[in-house]
């Protein structure tokens, strides 16, 4: 435990530079949210819904780009150096994992925040629970149906080209990767399709206030949630792709760890 | 473009993407990474002949 956190202090010394402006950068979203003065109290807060979701975006690649600089610390080995005993790869990989999900776990949160924020300056107005739905419970949702699995990509990603970066070849399994990735992800689209609704859904939102539906028309909120309906009502959105994009993350942090233990054993 | 063509471009392909499979065995010493890599080897392979004769029936 003592190798883990030490790695994740590491981790927090080697990217800092790319996470607190990350965070910081919400204050620019903040002071964009409060330039939109368009009079239609909907088309502004249609707007301001734009800007988070540009935020969500350009976060995303933001983290992407801090989890994948993987080389020049191979090459320079600072762990190894650094600790008394060289942790395994799989504890590399969690610390590098962890050390990137915390600061999207803080960084999508305050979009959520933002979020109630810009609900407020609309006029609607959540109760507690809807409130933690949309600060803990939707950014949790979409990070782990996205975010986690696109930087355990990533990292496997690099962990995969630095296996061959020896031979030279470095270019060779990024681009059989990266062209076969789509392929695959179809696929699993497509299982994740059949098994969609299988199992109890997520009854997120279920007291959402009246005002969300007189802004946005129920079909705009069914297909933003991807949401199932009975009869006109609201029953949830669904579990199915959470649990397997999760259980997908954790499969490539398995493979990028062990790729790591033999490459750097 | 003629069946003739498209096949010979497909088995050029295939043969790219063959050699390429075999550059990521030989590549590393890590028994997961040719797993890895000979796996999204052969998901190429498959997209361009038995994928692509799918999506074209």
């Amino acid at each position: 435990m003592k190798k883990f956190g030490t790695l994740v202090w590491l981790e927090h010394r080697r990217n800092w530079l790319w996470s607190l402006p990350l965070m910081g950068s919400l204050l620019f979203w903040a002071w964009g949210i409060k330039q939109v003065l368009v009079m239609d109290v909907g088309e502004r807060l249609g707007i301001r819904a734009g800007l988070l979701a540009g935020a969500m975006t350009i976060g995303t690649v933001i983290l992407i780009m801090m989890i994948g600089r993987i080389r020049s610390e191979t090459r320079n080995g600072q762990y190894q150096v650094l600790l008394m005993s060289p942790p395994s790869g799989y504890t590399h990989i969690l610390a590098r994992f962890t050390y990137a999900a915390g600061v999207a776990f803080a960084y999508f949160i305050a979009i959520g925040f933002m979020f109630w924020w810009i609900f407020e300056l609309a006029g609607i107005s959540f109760d507690t629970g809807s409130l933690f739905e949309l600060i803990l419970a939707m950014p949790f949702y979409g990070m782990s149906v996205v975010v986690l699995p696109i930087l355990a990509y990533v990292l496997l990603l690099m962990v995969f080209v630095s296996a061959y970066r020896i031979s030279g070849k470095g270019w060779i399994p990024g681009v059989v990767m990266l062209l076969g990735t789509p392929i695959a992800m179809q696929w699993l689209s497509d299982w994740m399709v059949d098994i969609l609704w299988k199992l109890p859904s997520w009854n997120v939102f279920e007291r959402v206030p009246a005002a969300v539906f007189e802004r946005f028309s129920q079909a705009d909120i069914e297909a933003t949630f991807m949401t199932a309906t009975n009869e006109g009502g609201y029953s949830g959105i669904p579990i199915e792709p959470m649990l397997v994009m999760l259980a997908l993350t954790a499969v490539l942090l398995v493979i990028a760890g062990r790729i790591w233990q033999e490459v750097e054993a | 473009m003629t069946q003739a063509f498209l096949i010979v471009v497909r088995i050029l392909v295939v043969g790219l993407f063959l050699f390429w499979g075999y550059r990521l065995y030989r590549g590393t010493c890590s028994w997961t990474s040719r797993v890895v890599g000979l796996f999204f080897s052969a998901v190429l392979i498959w997209q361009a002949t038995v994928g692509t004769w799918i999506l074209n029936g």
